[in-house]
């Protein structure tokens, strides 16, 4: 079988000959994700919401009485969810770049996206499916010169190979002193890039009836205001607090979390000024779970009018969203309590779609004793 | 027909399952439905251009991403039995199959991803390796009916059932469901009805008929005419449903003379042994009496001798009685042994003879023979004649009984085509002869006691190929019938078995996968493994069109 990564080989070669390249030890080597990596990302993303303090739902709730029932929803009743949408990443350290005395690490990586759609029957199909190859470098200051740069940018390559720079700012990477770390969390937001990219690919086919769910955070580095979509985040930061009123009742995720009973949300609250609404769903009783914060997902909707949305429609959604439980990916994913199904499935496709490990690091073999690489 | 409907899924190939030169794997397309036995068809690469590699479907198995059942049982909310998954969990049928063959002999694996259809009736003759099968050789022996309608006549090839290349067919299965005598008499009335009128001339049928009446009719008309669908079976093979004809019937002696059968059919001939015509086959009574040190056999051989060179010591032996009360067996004023053989060991013998052929008999055996009773071996070594259907009742006899009948036939059989040709014959021996007989494992046990008769049976199956004498044979457990005859049977078929039969020696020329199947197999399907074909495949025959009396 041919080589499949042979056309990103001329860039590779530019590579070479302008750098001198300190090759990972046994050529290519896979940079592990942390386990609560979305965490993190959410913390991220959402630093700026560490004080919560108006709701985001009509009529305006009691604060005493934040937990509202929603019995799950299923689709033989009324099929919300018709759209599902994951993005996925792999990342590899390929080496130490070292130009005039500056050195940083070379990355690549495969980021992947794809919209699954559910019919009347739950049958899914993929939509979307969009894979990419990423190289990152550093370009600025302490990376790699224009002058390579710009060789490598006028190097042919296929569609799906792209030169990032990791040093361009953007929520994930900005805070990270590390290189690595930056090219990773650079990894993730073009994922997040991409995942809007074929969000928009679905607008016509979302309506009030049928809706889409986004893995994740709805606010990235701008926010995603695509009408008929939720974002569910499995993992989500434990910091804003919630103020309602006097000093004394500042409440934190964990004590409104532990109060929530099975298939109840808490009212939806306010983050950025209005334009996200964001409220938290037990899908599944605390028995059925380890510890109490398991089972429950945290659910935002854009509303980029700023105003409060209608409880009625809150309910359906989070009702409809705790349907989603049934099936579950029980021992594949150690987050089965709060998966969505489909978004599991997605996150498979992607994952299928992907070049194997087998043949990034056969592809791509630095040669240490010329301190180059060949295929 | 669209694409959709026209393809049935892709092969698949994974870290952990590979495709081989020998079997392949492909996922089903939704709603597509497939079944073992079923055979497909893959492209794959040529020397010229592309090929077809084909393959005998052997087991389906259903796969989903759950990792274990426990992930089920969560997934539906802990064991909520109502509970109705919003999406149901992701799965798909995977079918296994073993590669029956390639268009251009090309035994690469076939690759993933290649698009698997149906075989057509074309590519299954291909698969199996009849469309290189003459014309003139091929017997129809069933049809092949996919899971996608199509239906597809499979043959024998005349020369591995009736010699010269291989010989003998062997059905196995338990009573009522194998249709083990249904399937013998159909696959005689196709040979019949392909042959030649010449040919047909030159082949003789000789039926042990075993149970009740079964094959006592043969030469009438059904009492009900078979329905449609059975006359579109009988269409789709090329032959006509019908009786037999120019058949003639043995049925044995009774205890009053009178004929001994559960059907009398018209003008039978009545046999019986007395003991002139019987003295050469003694050892045919004694094949279920053990027999450690030989000494029966030694006293049967003197008797045999004796009576066949006209010893003076048997001149006056000329009957059952003679032979067991009055010298030389009985000679009540010897004393010492006879011919070194001890007179305890006579006694033993006696006792056995007389329980055999005076005590405990059918009324087969006589004094002397009467005009209407003929010594069945001789008459048949005088009548056998091609083109005729012998119908040898025994169903009502003993055991040791239908031993001496049958061996009787064999050794008749086995000489008229090696060696004596009886003088008064004035008709030429039939090229082929085919024996029909039901229970083999009551005549060719398993086991390494070899009985005069097994021996029989075992040298029909081993020579009978050169010979043009062919045996068709049926027994309940395969296991427990001789592995010298049952190896010997080129063809084998195979009805409805029990799973731990299935699981003896004699089954290991059947995959595991297959073996599952077997159990599973309804009155008329049979599983065939015949030479020319690289794997066993299913099919369907039509029911008998004689009449059959139900018991």
């Amino acid at each position: 079988m041919a080589n499949p990564l042979k056309q990103i080989s001329p860039t590779f070669d530019a590579l070479n000959r302008h750098l001198k390249v300190l090759p990972a030890t046994g050529g290519a080597s896979e940079e592990l994700v942390r386990p609560d990596q979305e965490e993190i990302d959410d913390a991220l993303i959402n630093r700026s919401i560490n004080r919560v303090t108006e709701f985001a739902e009509s009529p305006t709730p009691n604060i005493d009485r934040i937990y509202r029932s929603t019995p799950p929803l299923f689709r033989a009743e009324n099929h919300l969810f018709r759209f599902f949408i994951d993005g996925s990443f792999r990342t590899y350290f390929l080496g130490t770049g070292v130009e005039v005395g500056r050195s940083f690490p070379i990355m690549l990586a495969q980021i992947g996206a794809a919209v699954i759609h559910r019919n009347d029957h739950g049958a899914l199909s993929v939509i979307h499916n969009e894979r990419q190859l990423l190289l990152l470098l550093p370009g600025q200051g302490n990376g790699v010169s224009d002058t390579v740069w710009h060789q490598l940018e006028r190097i042919e390559r296929p569609g799906y190979f792209r030169i990032v720079n990791y040093e361009l700012p953007d929520p994930l990477s900005e805070d990270k002193k590390d290189a690595r770390d930056k090219a990773g969390g650079k990894v993730r937001a073009e994922m997040h890039e991409l995942e809007a990219k074929l969000i928009n690919r679905t607008d016509g086919q979302r309506d009030k009836d049928k809706w889409l769910i986004l893995d994740g955070a709805t606010k990235f580095d701008r926010f995603i205001q695509a009408p008929y979509l939720i974002g569910v985040a499995k993992a989500f930061s434990k910091q804003p607090e919630f103020r309602f009123g006097g000093i004394k009742d500042k409440r934190d995720v964990t004590s409104i979390l532990a109060g929530l009973p099975h298939y109840h949300r808490t009212v939806a609250f306010s983050a950025y000024d209005g334009r996200v609404a964001f409220w938290y769903v037990r899908l599944r009783e605390q028995r059925q779970v380890d510890y109490p914060l398991m089972g429950v997902v945290k659910v935002e909707l854009p509303t980029p009018d700023k105003k409060p949305v209608d409880a009625e429609l809150l309910d359906l959604i989070s009702r409809a969203l705790v349907a989603e439980r049934s099936v579950c990916p029980y021992g594949l994913d150690k987050r089965w309590h709060c998966c969505i199904y489909p978004i599991h499935m997605a996150e498979q496709v992607i994952k299928n779609s992907f070049f194997s490990n087998e043949v990034i690091m056969g592809a791509i073999k630095w040669q240490q004793s010329q301190g180059g690489f060949h295929e | 027909m669209n694409e959709g409907e026209y393809f049935i899924g892709k092969t698949s190939a994974t870290d952990r399952s590979s495709n081989t030169s020998d079997k392949f794997s492909f996922w089903l397309g939704d709603g597509v439905i497939v079944n073992p036995f079923d055979i497909v068809e893959v492209d794959q690469i040529g020397r010229d251009g592309k090929s077809k590699t084909y393959g005998l479907v052997t087991i389906l198995e259903h796969w989903t991403d759950s990792p274990n059942h426990l992930a089920n049982y969560i997934s539906s909310n802990f064991g909520e039995l109502t509970e109705i998954p919003n999406t149901p969990r992701q799965g798909t049928t995977v079918a296994h199959a073993n590669v029956l063959s390639n268009t251009a002999d090309i035994y690469m694996p076939v690759p993933s991803e290649k698009l698997v259809r149906f075989a057509t009736p074309e590519g299954i003759h291909e698969a199996l390796g009849i469309k290189d099968m003459a014309e003139k050789e091929r017997i129809p022996a069933g049809l092949i009916k996919m899971s996608n309608g199509n239906a597809c006549v499979v043959y024998l090839d005349r020369r591995y059932l009736l010699g010269p290349v291989s010989a003998h067919l062997n059905i196995t299965g338990i009573s009522g469901l194998a249709t083990k005598t249904s399937y013998a008499m159909f696959l005689i009335q196709a040979l019949l009805q392909k042959a030649t009128d010449e040919e047909r001339k030159k082949i003789a049928v000789i039926l042990l008929n075993v149970k009740h009446g079964n094959l006592m009719q043969i030469d009438q008309e059904p009492d009900v005419q078979p329905d449609a669908k059975q006359m579109e079976l009988w269409e789709a093979l090329g032959l006509q449903p019908g009786k037999f004809d120019n058949v003639h019937y043995f049925v044995p002696r009774g205890p009053d003379g009178q004929a001994n059968c559960y059907i009398e059919p018209n003008t039978p001939t009545v046999y019986a042994y007395d003991f002139r015509s019987t003295a050469d086959k003694l050892d045919l009574l004694f094949a279920d009496v053990p027999d450690t040190y030989s000494t029966i056999e030694s006293i049967i051989s003197e008797i045999r001798e004796g009576v066949l060179t006209n010893e003076r010591e048997f001149q006056d032996v000329s009957s059952w009685t003679n032979l067991l009360d009055g010298p030389p067996i009985n000679d009540p004023n010897r004393r010492g042994d006879w011919r070194n053989i001890k007179s305890t060991s006579l006694g033993v013998f006696r006792r056995h003879m007389r329980r055999m052929v005076k005590t405990r008999q059918s009324g087969i055996f006589v004094e002397s023979l009467s005009r209407g009773e003929k010594p069945l071996g001789e008459t048949l070594a005088k009548t056998l004649e091609g083109g005729n259907v012998y119908v040898v009742d025994i169903a009502k006899l003993y055991d040791h009984e239908q031993m001496l009948v049958f061996g009787d036939l064999l050794r008749t059989v086995y000489r008229l085509k090696s060696e004596d040709l009886p003088e008064r014959r004035g008709k030429p021996v039939p090229d082929k002869i085919i024996i029909f007989v039901d229970e083999l494992n009551k005549y060719a046990p398993s086991g390494h006691q070899v009985s005069p008769l097994t021996q029989n049976v075992i040298d029909i199956a081993e020579r009978g190929r050169s010979l043009g004498v062919v045996l068709i044979s049926c027994q309940q457990f395969m296991s427990q019938a001789h592995e010298r005859v049952t190896g010997n049977c080129a063809t084998k078929v195979i009805g409805r078995s029990a799973a731990a039969e299935l699981q003896e020696k004699a089954y290991n020329f059947l995959d595991k996968e297959l073996k599952f199947n077997i159990g599973r197999l309804v009155s008329g399907e049979l599983i065939i493994s015949h030479p020319v074909y690289r794997q066993p495949v299913k099919i369907i025959f039509p029911k008998p069109t004689y009449r059959v009396k139900e018991f």
